[in-house]
């Protein structure tokens, strides 16, 4: 098996499916949590770099998310305190914490999805369903660069020519309008020429293949299973109300009942899953490397 | 967005999902899951109503050109986000749909979505984002006529649709919160999103009073010259 990044992508389109899809739609304390722990982990052991930035930004987004329930709110039973003679309830709070989480949870997961999804995986997997839209999408891909650099291109021209001046912002205003206006014809005149050129090589007579480097091997059918399986067994807890939790207008207690057990053992599993896959290849790779 | 050739699918596609399937999943919605699973119903009606508009796009004999200017919009709205605080995305956008069609209108705003999201973060949200832009392109593309006519209308449209867009979103956000629609939650998320609602409008119209007119000049010369 290969690391997690280099999976088929239409694999890894399945397995973020299943991890958000039943993440996002259960209040589930413990699943929360798993959910949340799993994503950070995954994020740091893919990414391979701290980013301090993001994190302290993800944790002022929690606060603000986690004290907005608790100040509207005021169902519960237990009241801690008062202010302004509205009661602020822990259920009010503890809902407030899990579903800043669960939201939480997801953006680091979401993180991880542009991570490992570039552009030509997605093209991939969009190539399969519909070749058109696939073209304008790889063709505005194209673009953007081009656009760049041709903007650098025409910046540098305003300048020497003496139009563009940078020294107040009404003129940079102007300036910078300019250059739009300049580009949007350069790019929209490019494009007929493109469209000819495409015409002219029999664009739109046969139906259009594409070329891509994705397999489907075994190690991505295991991976599939691995991340099915779990999944049903989530499904099948969920749809049962095993793992239901209701915060208002007692807590209910944690379900421990076998289903809803193997519940959170699945959902642990599928959570954790790239990381266990990036330890197995790092494991294998020092195994290797000791033979030698 | 799959392609399909019978003719008889495609016509049934085009009327059994706006009329039967999308009604059918909102009642279901209502009258079986509890009020929790919202946004599940709100997700699926999302996603129903983009499939609806590109199955009818990828059938459509769409001639090259007309094609490929439609993936220069596209990227001239990506490269745009990139400007710090005014996005000129949904200006773009709206000037699409007004000179190129509805239909290409909402194809720009669907497409930018996905696209910038690339570079900015795909989510659950791609699905709303790629609906509202798209239908703020779509409904462009109806006013064509008198958009064209009266400035003071384009730029009323241009301040309405960002208003409009911050609003869709937040329904989003409330959804995904609270899992059900919850009038305190949606007006404090509207309360928090006051710059950015404000920042949309205000570049809506700085962009449409700038682009429209050498955009839409643009456009009809590249009528005249090349006949697209």
């Amino acid at each position: 098996m290969r690391g997690f990044a280099e999976l088929n992508p239409a694999v890894l389109m399945i397995y973020y499916l299943c991890v958000i899809g039943t993440a996002m739609f259960s209040m589930n304390p413990v699943i929360i949590t798993l959910s949340l722990f799993g994503s950070l982990v995954s994020l740091i052991v893919l990414e391979k770099k701290a980013h301090i930035k993001l994190h302290l930004s993800f944790l002022l987004l929690f606060l603000i998310l986690a004290v907005i329930n608790p100040i509207w709110y005021h169902n519960g039973v237990t009241v801690l305190f008062v202010v302004n003679d509205s009661p602020i309830t822990l259920e009010a709070l503890l809902y407030g914490i899990f579903a800043a989480a669960m939201i939480i949870g997801i953006l680091y997961r979401l993180r991880t999805f542009t991570l490992i999804m570039t552009a030509d995986k997605l093209l991939y997997i969009f190539g399969r369903l519909s070749p058109k839209m696939s073209l304008i999408l790889s063709m505005a891909l194209r673009y953007v660069p081009l656009m760049r650099t041709q903007t650098l291109k025409v910046r540098r021209t305003q300048k020497a020519l003496g139009i563009y001046r940078g020294d107040n912002i009404a003129d940079t205003l102007k300036g910078e309008m300019r250059i739009f206006s300049i580009m949007a014809t350069w790019s929209l005149e490019n494009g007929i020429i493109t469209a000819d050129s495409m015409a002219a090589r029999g664009y739109g007579e046969h139906r259009r293949t594409s070329f891509s480097l994705f397999h489907f091997s075994k190690g991505d059918l295991i991976f599939l299973i691995l991340c099915i399986i779990p999944t049903a067994l989530i499904i099948w807890a969920l749809a049962a109300g095993e793992a239901d939790f209701t915060f208002y207008p007692a807590m209910s207690g944690i379900n421990s009942s076998p289903l809803a057990l193997t519940c959170y053992i699945s959902y642990g599993f599928l959570s954790f899953l790239p990381v266990l896959l990036e330890w197995k290849e790092e494991l294998r790779w020092k195994y290797l490397m000791s033979k030698i | 967005m799959i392609v399909i050739e019978n003719a008889g699918i495609r016509r049934f596609i085009k009327t059994a999902f706006p009329f039967i399937f999308i009604p059918a999943l909102v009642i279901l919605g209502a009258v079986v899951f509890d009020s929790r699973k919202h946004i599940i119903i709100s997700l699926g009606v999302a996603l129903m109503t983009l499939f609806v508009f590109f199955s009818g796009y990828e059938k459509k004999k769409t001639g090259t050109r007309r094609m490929v200017i439609a993936s220069v919009m596209i990227a001239l709205c990506v490269f745009g986000r990139f400007i710090p605080l005014f996005k000129p995305i949904t200006a773009v956008t709206i000037i699409t749909g007004m000179y190129l069609g509805s239909e290409t209108g909402f194809l720009v705003g669907a497409m930018s979505a996905i696209i910038s999201n690339i570079f900015m973060g795909q989510g659950p949200w791609t699905a709303f984002q790629m609906l509202a832009w798209g239908l703020i392109g779509f409904i462009a593309g109806l006013l064509s006529d008198p958009l064209r006519k009266s400035r003071v209308l384009l730029l009323t449209y241009g301040v309405v649709s960002g208003i409009a867009y911050s609003f869709i979103m937040d329904i989003w956000t409330t959804l995904w919160y609270s899992g059900e629609f919850d009038t305190a939650v949606y007006l404090s998320a509207l309360v928090t999103a006051i710059p950015y609602t404000v920042s949309y409008a205000v570049s809506n119209f700085i962009f449409l009073m700038f682009l429209a007119k050498p955009f839409g000049e643009k456009l009809e010369r590249l009528h005249i010259k090349y006949g697209v």
